[in-house]
């Protein structure tokens, strides 16, 4: 694989591409890197997931060699890479791409600490996968509880690489939650006031504030498991330490992690419904209100991870309360979104097909969750497949659809082409389809006592059938994704570029050209409601546009992002190994390139410049 | 689409006899699988209603050429759908919150020992990969646990390592067993029968060996059963 690329990279000679985008700080690129990154880690946890239906298709397989330690391997691998490697970066590439086209911005408040943020994710990823040929990938879950997860129970370095990564790339993520929090703060077009900000930008601002919290708390558990497995500490073990510190932790974290995946992919559906239905989005101030309670709910409600870790009947009650209460801002949602499809004109295009395939499914899942709130009834549900089902009926309905619908629809805005409608078809009804023959019978599975994490079931527990469909289910999806390869080869042989405005769209993204320049927006529109653009259009005229500077950040070229946090990351990888001198050394050249930053700001010559330009 | 989302739900309907924790063993069992047909009943219906206005909507409202100049009426909202679909969804929820309330007061594992003597006690030791269950006259058996109907049986779980769960799907939901702290969880009235139990809780490498063998018996048997050598070690 590494060598094809080499060699067609050698061949085309695009060494200078590769070079300009290791170098780059404009928030199209750095998106573009994201989605792209983030889209190859989700294939090698799609095959991941392959592996682990393969091997549970029929009772007692003993499929090649994924069994006890590798199947253990294969589903921790599976689900960290999904969330942190996959789900996430491609939604914080779709924002990096849309946000500052939405609000009018010529790029991220701080260009430079967002290119660290992708190079942060990126070593991350990388080093993850590294453990894989180390054959020391991680096995204790995506969820690493302790003590399993503390060097009593797991002796190798897989579970370093675990922490090592994911403290890598978090704090890439927290990064650029912080600079989204900025640049939607401060860099809106003139007029463009909070109440007439389009849904995804909403959805990016909440979004951002749940991270830098849910981010922080993980990076202080991993930091605290780091010492348990390096120094000795004593935090989750042993009689002073307790496990369950590290449930409360991590589910701080994790619970709200779900909802940053999901409320971004809830902006994209709510632009994509609205512009395929010719129709504003039906109770604007609600969508907004709902998204903020969600995200406020969803710091409450932790604990229903844990109704089975002996708290006591009081906090399972409370917390069984709590996680019902979200259920019903969700609902406000969904039935806004129906709402806004009532009396509109429904253009079924590709963007369209994967924001209505949502709504059913989201519901299906969203529904099993507030089963699940129901404390005493998780007990049974609880570590079973049927919350495997559950999970990936919202995840994957949200998020995965969310973000296949927003590179449909931000195609053009990336690359200039429209993807092929007639494969993106396929691609969406083979996925559809394959992704409820999937999980459905999930949701039996667990109900007929099949626990979550087990690499094999026997003859007559009521499993077979449930699992073979499951299995044939996952191949279909696989299947599907072969017609998206095939669409993004056959639409750049096609090169056919379109124009601003493919979608006939209502925000200001699509008044930029396609792919969107690095210089937008001059001169700055004048922004008086929401989907300027729609009403503009309706009154057969030009966007307004007014002479008021707006404060406009540069984005200027340069290396030492990549260099900083490749160095981070040989870091850490001697750290997890114990090479301590080496660690030190390379931790002082990473200090070193903050000196150098701190030094030399490489947009000082362009200030003048850019000034002129925007008068 | 729509049919081949309905499909699974037929397959859910004809199998629902036969599915495991919907026909539990027991009376503890038995309340959680009441409150499973309870929130399944009233989130049906909120299903219900979302399928309808979806299937309807996407007919209804889909692109034909005849619209293809249409403009769709310019409609902010509408407070009155809104606060509908923002109360009935409350009202629902707190209809499903009293039974939960309810049955998870009863049930949920608790850490103080229980005062209740009457029922029987058994302990519970969890390692990898390995369930060592203690009768009161500690006979100590590995991987079969052997206990008398109808009765309530208090369950004092610990583990000796790592986080396990301890789950017999028939007969009830699963406690987490967990280092350096006793839980407790009482199985109520379990009926005569053989059952699988396993740990639902990754342990390691076996966690998907880590079973045992459930047998409920009748009082006499049982007695009978303390009564054999005590301390006898199954093969493992
Ligand atoms: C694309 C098709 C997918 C298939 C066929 C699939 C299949 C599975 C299966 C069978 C398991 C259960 C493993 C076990 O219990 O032994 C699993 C676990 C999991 N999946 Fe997926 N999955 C898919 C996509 C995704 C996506 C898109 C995400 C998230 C973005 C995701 C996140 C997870 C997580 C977090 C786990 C839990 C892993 C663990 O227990 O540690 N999956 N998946
Ligand atoms: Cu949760
Ligand atoms: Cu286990």
């Amino acid at each position: 694989m590494g060598g094809i690329v080499v060699i067609s990279v050698l061949k085309y000679k695009k060494l200078p591409v590769i070079w300009e985008f290791m170098r780059t700080t404009n928030h199209r690129k750095i998106g573009t890197l994201y989605i792209l990154f983030g889209f190859i880690f989700f294939l090698r946890a799609g095959i991941d997931a392959l592996f682990i239906r393969s091997q549970l298709a029929v009772p007692n397989n003993d499929f090649w060699v994924f069994q006890f330690e590798k199947y253990n391997e294969v589903f921790t691998t599976h689900g960290t890479m999904m969330i942190f490697f996959a789900a996430t970066p491609m939604l914080l590439g779709l924002m990096n791409i849309a946000v500052p086209l939405q609000i009018g911005a010529r790029d991220l408040a701080f260009p430079f600490l967002n290119a660290v943020g992708f190079w942060l994710f990126f070593t991350g990823g990388m080093l993850f996968n590294i453990a894989f040929f180390l054959n020391s990938a991680p096995a204790i879950g995506w969820t690493g509880y302790a003590p399993l997860s503390t060097s009593l129970f797991t002796l190798g370095v897989g579970s370093d690489f675990y922490v090592f990564s994911l403290q890598i790339s978090g704090l890439g993520t927290i990064f650029t939650a912080l600079n989204l929090i900025v640049t939607i703060v401060r860099m809106r077009a003139p007029g463009m006031k909070f109440t007439r900000m389009p849904l995804f930008t909403w959805a990016t601002l909440i979004t951002a504030f749940l991270i830098l919290v849910a981010f922080t708390v993980l990076a202080i558990g991993l930091y605290l498991l780091m010492f348990d497995r390096m120094f000795g500490t004593k935090f989750f073990h042993g009689p002073d330490g307790d496990p369950v510190y590290w449930q409360h932790l991590f589910w701080i974290f994790g619970h709200p992690e779900v909802y940053i995946l999901a409320l971004p992919a809830f902006g994209i559906f709510s632009d994509i419904i609205s512009t395929f239905s010719k129709k504003r989005v039906f109770g604007y101030p609600a969508m907004v209100l709902s998204i903020v309670l969600i995200g406020f709910l969803s710091f409450m409600v932790w604990v229903h991870h844990m109704f089975t870790v002996g708290l006591g009947p009081v906090t399972n009650t409370i917390f069984a309360i709590t996680t019902m209460a979200i259920a019903v801002p969700t609902g406000i949602k969904v039935f806004n979104w129906l709402f806004t499809m009532r009396g509109g004109v429904l253009r079924f295009t590709t963007p369209m097909l994967f924001s209505l395939g949502f709504i059913p499914s989201f519901v299906m899942g969203g529904v099993t969750g507030v089963m699940l709130s129901v404390s005493a009834a998780d007990f049974q549900f609880h570590d079973s497949h049927f919350v495997v089902a559950h999970f990936h009926y919202v995840i994957i309905a949200s998020t995965i659809l969310g973000i296949f619908a927003g590179i449909y629809y931000y195609y053009p805005k990336i690359t200039g082409f429209v993807l092929d409608e007639k494969l993106g078809k396929w691609h969406f009804w083979l996925f559809l389809i394959g992704f409820h023959l999937t999980f459905f019978p999930m949701h039996i599975s667990g109900l007929n006592g099949m626990p979550r994490r087990v690499y094999t079931f026997r003859v007559g527990e009521g499993l077979e059938i449930t699992n073979l469909l499951s299995t044939i289910g996952a191949f279909t999806m696989g299947i599907s994704m072969l017609f998206f390869f095939y669409n993004l080869f056959k639409t750049h042989k096609k090169g056919e570029k379109v124009g601003n405005d493919p979608w006939d769209g209502r925000t200001l993204e699509w008044t930029v050209g396609s792919p969107s320049p690095e210089h937008t927006f001059t001169p700055m529109p004048f922004v008086e409601e929401t989907d300027p653009f729609w009403y503009a259009k309706l009154r057969r005229e030009r966007i307004k546009t007014t002479k008021e500077h707006r404060a406009s950040p540069i984005s200027r070229d340069s290396i030492l992002p990549f260099l900083m946090t490749i160095t981070l990351g040989f870091m850490s990888f001697c750290m997890i190994y114990k090479w301590y001198v080496p660690a030190i050394i390379l931790g002082a050249g990473v200090f070193s390139f903050f000196v150098i930053r701190a030094f030399h700001d490489e947009r000082a010559e362009h200030y003048g410049k850019e000034q002129t330009d925007d008068e | 689409m729509k049919k081949i989302t309905i499909l699974p739900f037929i397959i859910l309907l004809a199998g629902c006899q036969s599915i495991t924790v919907l026909d539990p063993k027991s009376s503890t069992g038995k309340e959680q699988a009441y409150l499973i047909w309870f929130s399944l009943a009233i989130m049906a219906i909120v299903l219900l209603v979302v399928f309808i206005l979806f299937t309807r909507f996407v007919i209804r409202y889909r692109y034909t050429e005849k619209k293809s100049e249409f403009i769709p009426q310019d409609i902010k909202g509408n407070l009155k759908y809104e606060l509908t679909w923002t109360i009935i969804p409350f009202i629902l929820l707190a209809v499903l919150a009293v039974p939960t309330l309810k049955i998870t007061f009863d049930q949920s594992p608790k850490t103080e020992a229980e005062t209740n003597t009457n029922g029987i006690h058994i302990n519970v030791t969890a390692e990898q990969f390995r369930w060592t269950f203690e009768h009161k006259n500690s006979k100590t058996v590995h991987n079969e646990l052997i206990i008398p109907e109808n009765k309530d049986i208090t369950f004092h779980l610990s583990s000796k390592d790592v986080i396990h769960s301890f789950w017999i799907p028939e007969l009830a939901g699963k406690v987490d067993v967990i280092p350096n702290k006793e839980l407790i969880y009482v199985i109520k009235n379990a009926e005569i029968g053989e059952y699988d139990g396993k740990c639902a809780e990754f342990c390691g490498i076996q966690h998907a060996n880590m079973t045992f063998d459930v047998k409920v018996v009748s009082m006499e048997k049982y007695n009978q059963y303390l009564k054999q050598s005590s301390n006898q070690e199954n093969e493992d």
